[in-house]
């Protein structure tokens, strides 16, 4: 690991005004630290946020929720009114990592995870993402977990967040503070797609830091549900997800709404927009799901190892939907 | 007398990088010359990541520089160290065949120092630390003018136990962002002059001598270093020790009450929860935390909660056994 200045920031203001170049900021470190060990990241100077006073979950007028950047994401998860109102969220976070890594991953931490390509990882090999303009080395190598939408050619590395693909189904808002204010950026406008810059995951500028999310509210009537497919049972890296959400109403009961949004398959959290209108005034059948999930997948493309997940992806909507129509949600 | 002793010019090889470049071509820097034994040695990464780390003492962060072309190397927590495999004739010239050696060269390619013995036996790092540093002054070098040559030599495995007590953790080189810390451990305040990449981990197992957490992947994977932090379960690798500061860290010596166990080690004991035992303290302190939080009401329970400790051996059915049993010694947490 390189050696790096510590600064234990003791407010929102004194972190952001001691930003520099090469400064990271620091949250749970499950990431950052692990990234340092490898060299791939390589920061002059962390400034510690994890002592701010932004652990806290607060209730918003009309329903919604602002989490605090640090929430831990087992507190995240385990809180009651993420559970009854945002379950999908819930169950998404207690489908990612460990519970020892989940009680120190922060919420803005989780936000800004980088990759697990492999190729990221190993300095010894070519990787745009990690040195611009170096090449990908993943497109002709081992691609099974890679991306199968939204890639371009120099990237194909997918965003490895479950509680990020939660947060784009549910519309969150992530705020934001940097040295020239406060901003809020919309969940589907925060992470980027590779295109030629696949070096800057996020759409978040230098020096800025997380504070919060937003939820908006979401219908009482509206039931939400997460299904990962993974390569062992439990503490394993998705290889396709849904995240959905449907109302069923009426006489003669259709689908009144619906929310997909897919991880494991690009460079960021997949939201699905077309296959959720598509789903509207459907019965909420199988062949409805199927139809949407195809829809979902339009334009999708794999790889020599990951094909299957064009496919996989598919079936994961429609069992994420027909685990909420039969109860198993 | 050899060729290759003190104050003699260090004989000349070819650097066998594919750059052409001999050992004389690097006049102009020091260099360490590592000979070590040519079958595979688990020991090896430990050795280099301690020159490695004894080189990061001097000055700002570098790598170190090697030649290699077999495409052999040896992996160190942080890199690939390339390892060439000079000839007999180069072997000869340094008296090294079939030994452990080690040459530092200083820049006008003269040897300032050697260490040269049977496999196995190994310099006090604090010797060549010694030495280099004397370098260093007389010659107001940086540590990135340093160089270390990796090069194998054709003999027996060997084995490093003492080293991993002369970590060189004793050289009075100032590290370079080392800051005060105090950690409080099972109770215990424990003030420590520490560098700022140091995790819990390893403030724990070489600042403060407390082995019983493990290291396993040393990156968030396995949970053999799992530790308490404020009581909730973590992984002690992930954590940076400056992070920890003020923090109540418990670790698996903090569990027994004198010579009675804690019950989930009396478990572990009964149902065979291990078989090498490695992953053991992290399992334990993993499975602690899991009862409290009352994620060990079932075997599924118990199984998904527990997934973040990795046992190689496959010990898991004991494992889910005792948790289950110490979850009822317990008082059932639900």
């Amino acid at each position: 690991m390189k050696a790096f200045e510590y600064q234990r920031a003791g407010s929102v203001g004194e972190a952001i005004r001691s930003a520099s170049d090469g400064s990271k900021f620091l949250g749970g470190g499950t990431n950052l630290v692990d990234l340092m060990k490898y060299n791939v990241e390589e920061p002059s100077k962390l400034i510690d946020v994890t002592r701010l006073p932004l652990a806290k979950i607060e209730d918003l007028p009309g329903g919604g929720l602002r989490i605090g950047a640090l929430v831990k994401n087992s507190d995240l998860a385990a809180d009651h009114r993420v559970f009854e109102r945002y379950r999908m969220l819930s169950q998404a976070i207690l489908n990612g990592a460990s519970p020892q890594l989940r009680n120190l991953a922060t919420t803005g931490g989780n936000l800004m995870q980088r990759t697990r390509c492999g190729y990221f990882y190993d300095t010894a090999f070519p990787c745009n993402k990690r040195t611009p303009g170096s090449g990908c080395s993943a497109i002709q190598g081992q691609n099974r977990m890679h991306a199968i939408l939204g890639q371009s050619d120099a990237c194909i590395a997918v965003n490895p967040s479950d509680m990020c693909v939660a947060l784009a189904a549910l519309d969150a808002v992530i705020q934001v503070e940097g040295p020239k204010g406060k901003r809020s950026i919309p969940i589907l406008e925060f992470h980027r797609l590779p295109g030629d810059t696949p070096n800057l995951d996020t759409n978040l500028g230098h020096g800025e830091l997380i504070w919060a999310v937003d939820l908006p509210p979401l219908p009482k009537e509206v039931q939400t549900h997460y299904v990962k497919v993974r390569d062992r049972n439990s503490y394993a890296f998705a290889l396709t997800s849904a995240a959905v959400g449907m109302h069923v109403g009426g006489v003669d009961p259709t689908i009144r709404a619906a929310r997909i949004a897919l991880g494991g398959v690009s460079h960021k959290p997949w939201r699905a927009q077309e296959a959720e209108k598509a789903l509207v005034g459907m019965p909420a059948t199988r062949e409805s799901f199927r139809h949407a999930a195809e829809f979902a997948l339009t334009g999708a493309k794999g790889y020599e190892h990951n094909d299957f997940k064009v496919e996989l992806a598919k079936r994961t909507i429609v069992r994420a939907f027909m685990d909420l129509v039969v109860g198993l949600a | 007398m050899g060729l290759a002793d003190i104050g003699a010019l260090a004989p000349d090889f070819d650097l066998d990088d594919g750059s052409r470049k001999r050992l004389s071509d690097l006049r102009g820097q020091p260099a360490i010359l590592v000979f070590s034994p040519d079958t595979w040695d688990p020991a090896l990464p430990q050795q280099f990541e301690q020159y490695s780390e004894l080189l990061a003492r001097f000055d700002e962060p570098a790598g170190l520089v090697h030649f290699a072309r077999d495409g052999s190397w040896c992996e160190t927590e942080n890199q690939r160290i390339p390892i060439f495999r000079p000839g007999n004739d180069v072997l000869k010239a340094y008296g090294a065949e079939g030994q452990q050696a080690i040459f530092v060269i200083d820049s006008e390619g003269t040897i300032q120092w050697k260490h040269v013995a049977q496999p196995g036996v190994h310099p006090k790092l604090d010797d060549v630390a010694r030495e280099i540093e004397r370098i260093r002054k007389g010659k107001n070098l940086s540590r990135r003018d340093f160089l270390v040559t990796a090069a194998a030599a054709s003999i027996v495995l060997v084995a490093l136990p003492h080293l991993s007590k002369a970590t060189g953790l004793s050289l009075q080189t100032k590290e370079p962002n080392a800051k005060s810390v105090t950690l409080k451990v099972n109770g215990k305040a424990h003030k420590l002059e520490i560098d700022s990449r140091v995790t819990v981990l390893d403030a724990l197992r070489e600042r403060i001598g407390m082995t019983g957490t493990k290291k396993g992947c040393d990156h968030g994977q396995c949970g053999a270093c799992t530790v308490l932090i404020d009581g909730r379960r973590a992984n002690s690798c992930m954590v940076l020790a400056m992070q920890a500061e003020g923090q109540e860290i418990t670790t698996i010596e903090g569990l027994a009450k004198g010579e009675e166990l804690h019950p989930v080690q009396e478990a572990f004991i009964k149902h065979d929860g291990f078989q090498c035992g490695y992953c053991t303290p992290g399992q334990i302190m993993s499975a602690v935390a899991c009862i409290h939080e009352g994620h060990a009401g079932t075997d599924e329970q118990i199984k998904e909660w527990m997934s973040g400790n990795i046992c190689r051996c496959g010990a898991y059915n004991g494992i889910v056994e005792a948790v289950k049993e110490a979850n009822a010694a317990m008082g059932g947490h639900k």
